[in-house]
């Protein structure tokens, strides 16, 4: 009984977002979006506080099937503060409409499961947690009730069912082989190296399908294009984050010789290539976001291939985590405010000159161009690769770079271009003040972690 | 102590944020600001000439924690061969900032981007630390893209595209090579003053980096056949763009070769120099030959500048390969005043090229001709950058081409045929003048206006320099060989 108090005691983050998520329910009940807006982002405050003194915990609760380490830890400060940042843009994008307080429990819901996942110690963990931020990105992407949106939630929702039984049927190889569903008993898989592969392309599949691996990556772009813009920005980030905290968790305990380097290397190199070269083409800003963070993800692979060798891997992946969230969510809540459409952007940069050098700036940041957060984090990255002895890979991601500066020069570049100004900024509408607020707390946050990311290396003990 | 590099170094960047706050003010105000804030940081770094340099290590050296768990540390300061170079960029810089203050069009943006990308230049040859370098190398991009982009001619988007794509393609390898010789040093460190003194990288790994290195500097300075860019970058961007892009961004490029190559993998260089010698000398012929066939001026004067910067590769591969420290302390001198030179006298071509654009619209030198007679102050001026630029005793090449061509007879006699290249240059500068300031003028060119009292402020300062860097180069030249007299590797 005492244990169980002082394991709960350790999870009072994940208790408080699962209280905010009831509490949000109800309000919407009483039909008061306003309440649960504002105790969602009373509940996500509270918890990304009770996140802070579990830094520099590293043990297990429950049987060591949910994990309190530097991973879970960050994953609440980086992913917390973010759906607090979409829950703004939401209420910027959503207000006064109908079942808007339906999206603040289902944000809080979604956010839970990624949250289980990036913490997951048992491989029935990351089943739930799958589930979990999957049911409630659903019923997100399906809000708008109009075709489009109900085509984009069922392609997600179909691919997102047959990837997770595939993970669930590659889990249980590794179940039979070591017959413990504990992620920390993965050794056992030793001597069974076809087992090991089994139950490692399954957990790409369903983990993969998440964090909008290629090639499971295609319901990506539409789910994003048939959401209203704030989800998109949420599910771009959140639940991406937490299934890649997940699979550095699982990969930490898998067997080195079990080859699971080389085949996330290669998934790497695939995903950021293909997607890049499939923004390239796009005319939806937010498409080619989605492409672009399909992207991203793969640069994420780079920091969890060199997880087990190299020293820099873990605070890259933290610095990255935090630096993708804040311009990804930065860029998306620019797009909020103008139109989805790139003639949207068209002079941009001349009418609002503040909004168009904060859109520039995240997509620099994005290309990785110094000073700017995605440059620290990109080279952690290289860094963690070249040391893990993946120069091939570092190679590969450099070269995307330069695709990927071709890919953001076609939003940028016109916001610059005198000659045209798309409608939507011919007058001087207001710009909502949410939506303002988050952009400009995502150009602070993408300036400063590049110069502020020693307090992450600290305390990461590198 | 006094933070005079530092200073001299975020004083422009800090005109750029008071040019941005000053989002009401009318335009002559934005300029003196731009102009003021370019006037201090050339006092700035005329007093760090005047503190002068010590003969070993670096000078000056200011230095701040910035992420020491990974060893990365704000560290600047100078040595005998960035000091000119900074010296160089801020008058540049300030030149071309007087030159540009009949622009019009959106001056805020203009004015705060030229100085962003002086802190950026003055950054990259003063940073002590390799992220900090590749810090600036990147952002000077960005100012210099928008820069073309936002204010160069005709086909500019695509220009500014193609700059853009081109130079960080090529920088990416850079990083790269910093990581590896990061993950290389035995103290996990970015000091670059700790790599010189103890290169991290032997062998294979050395050559990688190396090879990667090259690339980088090769796009930047730029070596055939990774020159593609460079004679259109040029020729749509703005003349004060051209200017900054010629005088000092190329410099970035030998300066990095000499910095990174040739100090922080030596061994690899020394095995590597033929290569880069033989590099060099085509990419010297080869730019003198294209630039012969051009009729366009300013595609002509970007000729001549693969051409120059030929001359340096060819000095420093030399350097690399000597084994007497004085031919190569000659070598090295020889390359940095050729970078001081070339940014001097390829400066002063490209105001004057800009001067005749903004007179007669064209830069094609069929359409011109007899212009010394309405323009005499002009044509004086083109006609002794051009003699200068093509190598004439008693300007500011000759001295610089001559050490480089010593030392290369001491070390690689037949790496001098590289000597035609004068031959050619001589050829096309006298083509050009007679083509566009001799012979017969034609009715539309006679109400020509001469050189304003703008052009002549920017112009004269250029002229004197380039006289005194020729006739009287030891006080370059002690300042540079004070590093390069002592080098060892």
């Amino acid at each position: 009984m005492q244990e169980m108090a002082h394991d709960l005691a350790l999870m009072w983050p994940e208790i408080v977002v699962l209280l905010t998520a009831v509490v949000t329910l109800v309000c919407e009940m009483l039909r008061c979006a306003r309440a649960g807006f504002v105790s969602l982002l009373a509940g996500l405050m509270l918890a990304s506080v009770l996140s802070v003194p579990l830094l520099g915990l590293e043990t297990a609760v429950f049987d060591g099937t949910y994990r309190i380490n530097a991973l879970s830890v960050w994953a609440k400060l980086v992913l917390l503060p973010a759906t607090l940042l979409a829950a703004l843009l939401v209420r910027s994008e959503l207000a006064n409409s109908p079942r808007e307080g339906t999206v603040y429990s289902l944000l809080c819901f979604s956010t839970f499961g990624a949250l289980i996942l990036a913490g997951s110690g048992d491989t029935m963990l990351l089943a739930l947690g799958l589930l979990m931020s999957g049911l409630a990105s659903f019923a997100l992407v399906a809000w708008s009730r109009d075709s489009r949106a109900t085509e984009a939630a069922m392609k997600f929702f179909i691919y997102a069912s047959v990837c997770g039984a595939v993970m669930i049927f590659g889990l249980s190889y590794w179940y039979g082989v070591t017959g413990t569903t504990l992620l920390a008993d993965l050794d056992g898989l030793q001597q069974a190296p076809y087992a090991a592969a089994f139950g490692l392309v399954g957990v790409l599949v369903g983990l993969g399908y998440k964090a909008s691996l290629v090639p499971f990556h295609f319901w990506a772009p539409d789910a994003y294009e048939g959401a209203p813009v704030s989800i998109a920005a949420y599910l771009s980030v959140v639940p991406k984050i937490g299934a890649l905290f997940a699979l550095a968790q699982v990969v930490i305990d898998l067997p080195d010789d079990s080859g699971w380097q080389g085949m996330l290397a290669l998934v790497a190199a695939v995903t950021m290539t293909v997607a890049y070269l499939a923004a390239l083409v796009q005319e939806n800003v937010v498409r080619m976001l989605a492409y672009s963070s399909v992207a991203q993800a793969g640069y994420f692979l780079l920091a969890i291939v060199s997880l087990a060798t190299s020293t820099l891997a873990l605070p890259a992946l933290v610095v990255f985590a935090a630096a993708y969230s804040a311009m990804n969510l930065g860029a998306f809540a620019v797009v909020a405010q103008t139109g989805v459409s790139r003639k949207d952007l068209f002079g941009l940069g001349r009418r609002r000159v503040v909004a168009g050098l904060a859109m520039t700036l995240f997509l620099f940041s994005l290309t990785g161009i110094p000073p700017l957060a995605g440059f620290a984090a990109k080279f952690l990255l290289f860094a963690a690769a070249i040391e893990a002895g993946y120069g091939w890979l570092a190679i590969i991601g450099i070269v995307n770079s330069v695709l990927s500066l071709a890919v953001y020069l076609r939003i940028i570049a016109p916001m610059y271009r005198s000659c045209v100004v798309s409608d939507n900024l011919q007058g001087r509408a207001a710009a909502s003040p949410a939506a303002t607020i988050v952009w400009l707390t995502g150009l602070i946050a993408t300036l400063f972690i590049g110069v502020m990311a020693q307090g992450i290396l600290q305390q990461l003990r590198y | 102590m006094f933070p005079l590099v530092s200073l001299s170094l975020f004083i422009p960047l800090l005109g750029a944020l008071v040019i941005l706050g000053l989002r009401r003010a009318p335009d002559p105000a934005v300029h003196a600001v731009g102009i003021v804030a370019a006037t201090l940081t050339l006092a700035g770094t005329l007093w760090m000439w005047l503190k002068g340099v010590r003969p070993d290590g670096f000078s000056q050296v200011e230095q701040l924690d910035w992420m020491p768990a990974i060893g990365a540390s704000y560290r600047v300061g100078v040595d005998g061969i960035s000091l000119p170079l900074v010296l160089l960029t801020a008058v540049l810089f300030l030149l071309t900032l007087i030159f540009s203050v009949r622009v019009r069009e959106r001056p805020h943006a203009y004015v705060a981007l030229m100085l962003l990308l002086e802190t950026a230049s003055i950054g990259v040859f003063t940073a002590l630390d390799a992220l900090l370098f590749y810090v600036f190398f990147e952002v000077s991009l960005v100012s210099m893209y928008f820069l073309i982009a936002g204010w160069g001619h005709e086909d500019r988007q695509r220009a500014a595209l193609m700059f853009f794509l081109y130079t960080l393609l090529g920088s990416l390898p850079l990083l790269l090579a910093i990581l590896a010789l990061y993950l290389g040093a035995e103290v996990s460190t970015f000091d670059m003053r700790a790599w010189i003194e103890q290169p991290p990288l032997s062998g294979t790994a050395a050559m990688w980096a190396l090879v990667a290195m090259l690339f980088t500097f090769a796009v930047k300075i730029p070596v055939f056949p990774f020159h593609t860019w460079l004679p259109a970058a040029h020729v749509q961007a703005p003349a004060a763009g051209s200017v900054v892009l010629a005088g000092v961004m190329l410099k970035f490029g030998t300066y990095g070769l000499i910095r990174f190559a040739l100090q922080m993998t030596p061994e690899a260089m020394r095995q590597a120099a033929v290569v880069v010698l033989i590099f060099g000398v085509f990419s010297a012929l080869y730019g003198a030959f294209v630039a012969l066939a051009q009729t366009d001026l300013k595609r002509l004067v970007a000729y001549t500048s693969v051409n120059h910067m030929g001359y340096i590769i060819v000095g420093v591969a030399v350097a690399a390969l000597a084994s007497d420290p004085a031919l190569r302390a000659l070598a090295l001198d020889g390359s940095v005043l050729q970078m001081v030179s070339h940014g001097l006298v390829t400066g002063a071509l490209f105001f004057l090229v800009g001067s005749l654009q903004e007179r007669t619209n064209t830069r094609d030198m069929d359409r011109l001709g007899g212009l010394l007679k309405p323009a005499p102050a002009l044509g004086w001026f083109f006609i002794l950058a051009a003699f200068a630029s093509l190598g004439l005793p008693g300007l500011a090449h000759f001295p610089a081409e001559f050490q480089i061509f010593l030392a290369a007879l001491g070390v690689a006699p037949a790496a001098v045929i590289v000597v035609l290249g004068i031959v050619v240059t001589a050829g096309l500068y006298l083509r050009a003048i007679g083509k566009v300031f001799m012979g017969e003028l034609s009715s539309q060119w006679k109400q020509m206006p001469d050189l304003g009292m703008r052009e002549t402020l920017v112009l004269t300062p250029l002229a004197l320099l380039i006289v005194a860097l020729g006739v009287a180069p030891a006080w370059v030249l002690q300042v540079i060989h004070s590093t390069t007299g002592r080098l060892s590797f």
